[in-house]
């Protein structure tokens, strides 16, 4: 096995008993982008030679015994969302093609802390407003998209031109490029973790989180980034546990929760039954489920658009009187149009996210966990991004994968997406497991235990 | 966003609401934004059947300076 098809863990390993270098695991990763960048383009701006003298840094300090944790000298992409002191910035827009910031984003100064090497900024859907990322292509098929937001991390991740993409999820943007490229995604708990320095599309509903090969990466990715800043005014001083320590508890006794509503309307079929086969998994281990129904069904999308549409149009107010030409075609139209929604119409929306916050709380009493699909269909058609249903009805890709994402972002409750299978045609397909406010560890240790049942992420795109 | 029209927007009432947002919108993009409006509009009022009564808005202050 090559150097850059490692999982972090097991990277960090080999690192830590130096049977690996951070140089050769960089150089393998690079290696590795340089063969497969051109059929995915998943970065807006690739570093070698900062990831080369990192790697170099790295391996200088671990020889000289000053190792410092599990994520140094680990290969890293960032969204291009997230400020990264002297290298461009562009949220994948011609209206910031020369912005290079000055100082690091919060989660950057602290990746970078704990020894990361950044190898890239990875290409996020334009501002990270969209579920497309029509700028890069699906690893395990090039016809598809990666899905977004993040969708140059989703796809670095599953073809190993990085071990790690930093995500941002406003309505999904983390979990569903991580359902249909075949890698674990987690937004955490809404003030988990800060976003300073990170383009906002809605401060309201926005969520910074990683993409990962497994559970366990995911876990000790969090370790690094997780915790309170005042410059984030929505981060919770809350304590932080370590994310890695329940991983192996199993789900013995665990309650989990399957919906009977919502999540089974309009879903593909193989998406269905591939959920259906590891809450059974899960339940061999002992886990119990209760069928529960998704409380205000049709108040979620209302709340998501009318809280996302006019802070997307507030963040953007001058750039778009500046340089709207600049702008693709479809967000430039969503900035435009959150222009006419009412203050009255944003603060109703703001009100009934209260409402939301109470029935999913009354929701997980006597559950655990839920597990739903992450996403109502598998990766859809560059050409054609929608999915059509067997009605004959079509949804624009955006609307179909936002509608099962969002409820994780109108609550802030935590959602893990873990691959759990793939479609006869080849494509990934996701599970997601939300779980109570800042209890991250419980959906990461479910996730462990059915990662740890089967073999998905062994499985590589073939490239 | 498929919506039925709650709050159908003519051109002229498009034109006036740009005006009070300092909003320069081409002429040619009026038809699309106000089809796209009037669907939006549609989807939001579906929050018009809450019972919203005495409940806040979900946004606080935090008035400590550390």
């Amino acid at each position: 096995m090559d150097a850059y098809q490692l999982s972090l863990a097991e990277a960090a390993e080999k690192i830590r008993t130096k049977e690996l270098s951070p140089v050769e695991l960089t150089e393998s990763v690079l290696a590795r982008a340089d063969a497969v960048e051109d059929k995915i383009t998943a970065f807006a701006t690739r570093t070698p030679g900062l990831a080369r003298k990192a790697a170099v840094q790295a391996e200088a300090e671990i020889a000289g015994g000053a190792y410092r944790g599990p994520l140094h000298g680990i290969p890293v992409g960032i969204k291009d969302l997230y400020e990264t002191a002297g290298i461009p910035t562009t949220s994948s827009s011609a209206v910031r093609a020369d912005y290079v910031p000055e100082r690091d984003s919060a989660v950057v100064e602290k990746l970078t802390a704990a020894g990361m090497v950044l190898v890239g900024k990875t290409h996020t859907h334009e501002f990270a407003y969209g579920a497309e990322t029509p700028t890069t292509r699906n690893p395990w098929d090039l016809e598809r998209i990666p899905g977004g937001s993040s969708g140059g991390s989703g796809a670095a991740v599953a073809a190993g031109e990085c071990l790690v993409g930093m995500g941002s999820d406003t309505g999904g943007s983390i979990r569903i490029p991580a359902s249909i490229c075949g890698t674990v995604g987690l937004k955490p708990t809404y003030g988990r973790v800060s976003r300073r320095g990170v383009a906002s599309l809605s401060w309201s509903l926005d969520h910074v989180g990683p993409l990962t090969r497994t559970v366990r990466d995911t876990a000790l990715v969090m370790n690094a980034i997780a915790g309170y800043d005042r410059d984030d005014p929505a981060t919770v001083d809350v304590a932080v546990p370590d994310f890695t320590g329940g991983l192996e508890d199993g789900v013995a006794g665990l309650t989990i929760g399957i919906p009977v509503d919502y999540f089974t309307e309009r879903v593909d079929p193989e998406v269905s039954a591939a959920v259906a086969t590891a809450v059974g998994v899960l339940t061999g281990q002992g886990a119990v489920v209760r069928e529960v129904n998704v409380p205000m069904p049709d108040h979620v999308l209302p709340t998501e658009w009318g809280l996302m549409l006019p802070e997307a149009s507030a963040y953007h107010q001058s750039m778009l009187r500046e340089k709207a030409d600049l702008y693709t075609p479809s967000v430039r139209l969503y900035l435009e149009v959150g222009e006419y929604v009412l203050a009255t119409d944003y603060i109703k929306a703001l009100r009934a996210r209260t409402l939301l916050q109470q029935a999913w709380r009354d929701l997980f009493e006597g559950i655990d966990v839920l597990i739903a699909p992450t996403l109502s269909a598998p990766a859809v058609s560059a050409e054609n991004p929608a999915v059509t249903w067997p009605d004959g009805t079509t949804e624009a890709a955006t609307d179909a994968y936002v509608r099962f994402s969002a409820p994780a972002n109108v609550t802030g409750l935590p959602s893990l997406s873990v691959p759990c299978g793939f479609t006869e045609g080849g494509l990934p397909i996701g599970m997601q497991i939300m779980g109570r406010p800042f209890d991250e560890p419980t959906l990461l240790r479910v996730g462990q235990a059915y990662e740890s049942a089967t073999d998905w992420t062994s499985r590589r795109p073939a490239l | 966003m498929s919506e039925p029209l709650s709050r159908p927007l003519s051109p002229q009432d498009l034109a006036s609401a740009t005006r009070f947002a300092r909003l320069n919108l081409p002429g040619d993009r009026a038809a699309l934004v106000r089809e796209t409006l009037e669907s939006v509009y549609g989807l939001l009022d579906r929050l018009d059947t809450l019972e919203l009564g005495e409940n806040p808005p979900a946004t606080a202050f935090d008035a400590r300076w550390e």
